[in-house]
């Protein structure tokens, strides 16, 4: 590989703020916790702007002409939340990882570094999108193999079994299923639209989809569903629903698609509601929290209690009571930020996401060909997906679900796959500009 | 056509994100304040944390609950366990319970019962400032009353039917709630501690226990069907005495009698049939007064429907009482004739609250009307010394003499003399003259009463009910209800009949009778 740079000042330029923003979060946190006007340990935040400004050496060196606004939106975000882990770290459980006895916050700065690692691997390596289109099946059997694996050897916690421990570290598989599957979907679609979007059958005024060329794609889709819904993982089975719509919706540009689907979800949760407790536990508090307020309904509560408190403009970085709610460094961590940055502050974070989505879907309509057109789309609806459910769940628009607020949430396998799909979109992203470049005949830089 | 496609997920995916922005405006902004001012919310528990609370005295200016500040921590002492369900706790842990709960913004200070001041000290934003509460309940006869049921799970409660004032409200086993209302470390344990115990201590069995009723409410069937002139006190059923021992066959099933323990059937009117308890009388009762006037009278006494001592925001729930299968927390119709026969003498689907059960006896003593429950006298400025008694300084009175009519006065006379002649007459000795105080040294006052025997399912031991008040006699104005339930007491006569006696006379003897 010859080593052509490509600057990306843009990116730099975005980072910058963050050299300000993360050490200046760690030092009101501390100083609102320790009542004394001192800065405090600043070792985790210059960690993370060096593992940050690193990244962005790293994709200059290699030459990177993905999108610049990725790395500095997901810097952000993971910033604010690294600033909140650490202002929670004296207040949750510390956690052993590599036999050392590290705070949620030391951790999490851990997993940022792998995933980064692995983002860059992913971002800098794969100039081809070969290895992932023309091997969706392989890619699809790891997913189900990976999946098969948790449910028959894996470990619960907190109620569902969706950990596997590979020697000192626990990970939850279903995290990287998601980008397996939207690897599978993208290629699947890619190579059959034109039958999915032209053939159709009609049942009076319904145009009903073809159902022959979706059978392969339904049954895996299936397949997939049944085990995470018998893992109890109801948010993964939501996110992986909702991610296989909206490609499918982009792929043909059927609504009626996504209405089917949607009617079918909404029936499968009123079946699963009467068939599986767990499932009615779960609707029961989310109409009715205060209903069994000290024990069911009791972290919904205290999480609706953060959002009130925090008003408009928030109590005050460190200045909340967000350890009042039971796991609120991986399910409530929006809540969390809600409470003392207030409305202004959670409308921040919101606006990131959506900026980010935004972006996300601009790679896939700049995309040159079909499959990397539906991969940016399916790695974007994950990650926007991912967020709007957490968050309607903490808010009480939908059901509770325990999946992660990405890049935010304490949690190492979410860290390290939403930071492998940001390799895929950066990767997509650079193919785009290579191919524009051959387009204008330029010489293949 | 892909980029389009993109381009429409683009704008579903800015509305969903506009509809989670809407729910964060929501909670953080319109409903704020009402989330900030739940009694749950651990910021209310925080700022309570160093807090003074007001004094709960009983009728007598007796402290029941105190309030300490130590070392930052609020501590609340409570004097007695017999109160512990009436009071409930103040923990900072657990949150609060009981009159504490429902009295939580006065105690605290966080509102005034006067609204006037309540806005003024809003806008000047002044500190809060503890009130006391004294209430209806005489420490004496609470005591006195727990002393009764010992060891046994059950429940007293006895009402002053003129006024609706709780007079004692007691629930067994009971706990001690000072150790959960002190530092929170320490409540842990201490609570976990009395939830491992038998018997669900933390159950106030007076108003959250649902228990089958059994012959008392053969009260209620007769009130209801005199009232509607369905009967009169010289109606009787031809078929009645036969089926005393053949049974009431109905729509296939046959109802059977009781053991009479002897006594020979009659042609008996609602009195004598109200003094050996007949079951066969009242299902032909129940079955001529039909399903739906059942339900009407039902509602009119406070069946059917949750229910409160104290009045308005600061009232005191009491779960609601059935007599039939709820729908949607309200009674739902009968199924058959064979419930209403069956409900017709307190069986089938009835379940009721002793509280209920106390305010039927409370209705028929004070003449048809049901008096409003209230357990808090009044509100008062806080007093520093609380050893020394509450202070002068009244800020609110329960309103009393209020209240509701369910059944004319000419009706209440008739039961009345009917529940005189169950504990007082020579069939009435037989089943409930335990229950007379005069077995207690009160001369000169009659009782009235009914006592339950509550079957259960097949190896459980029956319910033991009484209700009744005193005294009965014709003239005299009746000055306590009650009602008793001892849980697998056995029949109402053994067990619950001469607790209730003992506690009628008791209240009479403490204000000067016997």
């Amino acid at each position: 590989m010859r080593l052509t740079l490509a600057w990306r000042w843009a990116e730099l330029r975005m980072l910058l703020p963050l050299a300000i923003l993360v050490p200046l979060g760690f030092f009101v946190t501390h100083v609102a916790r320790e009542g004394v006007l001192e800065a405090g340990s600043l070792t985790l935040a210059m960690g993370y702007l060096a593992l940050m400004l690193a990244a962005h050496a790293i994709l200059v060196l290699s030459g990177q002409r993905g999108d610049q606004l990725l790395l500095p939106l997901v810097a952000t975000i993971g910033g604010v939340g690294l600033v909140m882990l650490n202002r929670l770290a004296p207040e949750v459980e510390t956690t052993q990882a590599f036999g050392l006895q590290l705070d949620v916050a030391q951790t999490q700065l851990l997993w940022f570094s792998v995933g980064t690692v692995a983002m860059l691997v992913v971002a800098a390596g794969l100039r081809d999108d070969g290895p992932l289109r023309h091997y969706k099946y392989t890619w699809a059997a790891l997913g189900i193999g990976m999946l098969v694996f948790t449910a028959l050897f894996g470990f619960e916690v907190n109620g569902a079994r969706l950990w596997v421990a590979l020697g000192p570290i626990a990970v939850q598989p279903g995290e990287f299923v998601k980008i397996v599957l939207v690897i599978f979907i993208a290629g699947y679609l890619a190579d059959n639209r034109a039958l999915l979007t032209e053939a159709s059958l009609r049942i009076g005024p319904i145009r009903v989809p073809p159902l022959p060329y979706l059978l392969p794609m339904l049954a895996l889709f299936g397949v997939v569903m049944l085990v995470v819904v018998r893992q109890n993982d109801l948010g993964q089975a939501l996110l992986l629903f909702g991610i296989f719509l909206t490609m499918l919706f982009v792929a043909t540009g059927r609504r009626s698609y996504v209405l089917i689907g949607l009617l079918l979800f909404v029936a499968g949760v009123f079946v699963a509601y009467r068939l599986f407790p767990h499932v009615a536990v779960r609707v029961d508090i989310w109409i009715d929290p205060f209903a069994d307020p000290t024990d069911r309904g009791f972290q919904p509560i205290r999480g609706l209690f953060a959002f009130a408190r925090g008003g408009l403009f928030g109590e005050g970085l460190g200045q909340g009571l967000p350890s009042s709610i039971p796991l609120v460094h991986t399910d409530f961590i929006f809540a969390a930020i809600a409470e003392e940055l207030g409305l202004i502050g959670a409308f921040a974070v919101l606006a990131l996401f959506l900026t980010f989505v935004f972006r996300g879907l601009r790679i896939a309509m700049l995309a040159r060909d079909e499959f990397s057109a539906l991969l940016a789309v399916g790695i974007t609806a994950s990650l926007g997906l991912q967020t709007l459910i957490i968050v309607a769940g903490n808010l009480k628009l939908i059901p509770l679900t325990g999946i992660t607020l990405p890049f935010v949430s304490y949690g190492g396998s979410s860290i390290l796959a939403s930071f492998l799909m940001i390799g895929l979109l950066l990767s997509v992203s650079h193919r785009t500009a290579r191919a524009i470049d051959r387009e204008q005949g330029l010489p293949d830089r | 056509m892909i980029a389009t496609n993109v381009r429409r997920l683009a704008l579903y995916l800015l509305l969903a994100f506009a509809v989670v922005s809407g729910g964060l405006g929501w909670w953080q902004v319109v409903d704020a304040a009402s989330l900030n001012a739940r009694a749950e919310n651990p910021q209310v528990i925080a700022a309570r944390r160093g807090a003074l609370r007001g004094t709960i005295f009983d009728a007598n200016g007796q402290a029941l609950a105190t309030s300490q500040v130590i070392e930052g921590i609020s501590r609340r002492t409570y004097a007695d366990a017999a109160f512990s369900h009436l009071l409930g706790y103040a923990s900072l842990r657990f949150g609060t319970t009981g009159l504490e709960r429902a009295y939580d913004d006065i105690l605290t200070g966080r509102a005034d019962p006067n609204p006037l001041r309540d806005l003024v000290n809003d806008i000047l934003d002044r500190q809060p400032e503890p009130k006391d509460l004294t209430l209806t309940v005489d420490r004496r006869l609470q005591d006195f009353a727990a002393a009764q049921l010992g060891d046994t799970a059950g429940a007293v409660v006895a009402i002053d039917p003129r006024t609706g004032a709780i007079l004692a409200m007691t629930s067994t086993p009971t706990f001690d709630a000072t150790p959960i209302s002190g530092v929170p470390d320490a409540a842990g344990p201490a609570m976990e501690a009395i939830t491992a115990r038998d018997g669900d201590p933390l159950v106030d069995r007076s108003r959250q226990g649902r228990y089958v009723p059994g012959s008392v409410m053969k009260v209620f069937t007769g009130a209801a069907a005199l009232d509607a002139g369905i009967i009169t006190p010289q109606t009787t059923y031809p078929d009645q005495p036969r089926q005393e021992t053949e049974g009431f066959p109905v729509s296939g099933f046959t109802i059977r009698e009781h053991d009479l323990g002897g006594i020979q059937p009659d042609l008996w009117p609602f009195s004598p049939a109200l003094q050996v308890s007949s079951n066969i009388f009242f299902a032909h009762v129940g079955l001529e007064l039909g399903g739906e006037a059942f339900l009407d009278y039902a509602r009119r006494f406070g069946f059917c429907e949750g229910q409160q001592i104290g009045s308005g925001a600061r009232g005191l729930p009491v779960s609601a009482s059935y007599v039939t299968a709820p729908i949607d927390g309200d009674c739902g119709p009968f199924v058959d004739d064979v419930e209403l026969a069956s409900a017709a003498f307190g069986q089938a689907q009835v379940n009721v609250t002793p509280v209920q059960m106390a305010l039927l006896a409370a209705t028929i003593a004070n003449d048809g009307v049901v008096p409003e429950l209230h357990a808090v006298r009044d509100v008062r400025a806080h007093a520093a010394d609380p050893a020394t008694g509450p202070a002068d300084q009244i800020l609110e009175r329960s309103s009393t003499g209020g209240g509701s009519r369910a059944i004319s006065v000419d009706t209440a006379r008739q039961v009345r003399v009917a529940m005189v002649d169950a504990v007082e007459a020579e069939l009435g000795q037989l089943f409930a003259g335990a229950g007379a105080v005069r077995l207690y040294g009160i001369g000169g006052a009659q009782t009235a009463g009914k006592t339950g025997t509550a079957q259960r399912s097949e190896g459980q031991a029956p319910h033991s009910w009484f209700i009744g008040f005193a005294p009965a006699q014709d003239g005299a104005e009746p000055a306590i209800a009650v009602a008793v339930l001892v849980e697998g007491g056995g029949s109402g006569s053994g067990r619950a009949a001469p607790i209730a006696g003992r506690v009628m006379a008791e209240w009479l003897r403490l204000n000067g009778g016997g």
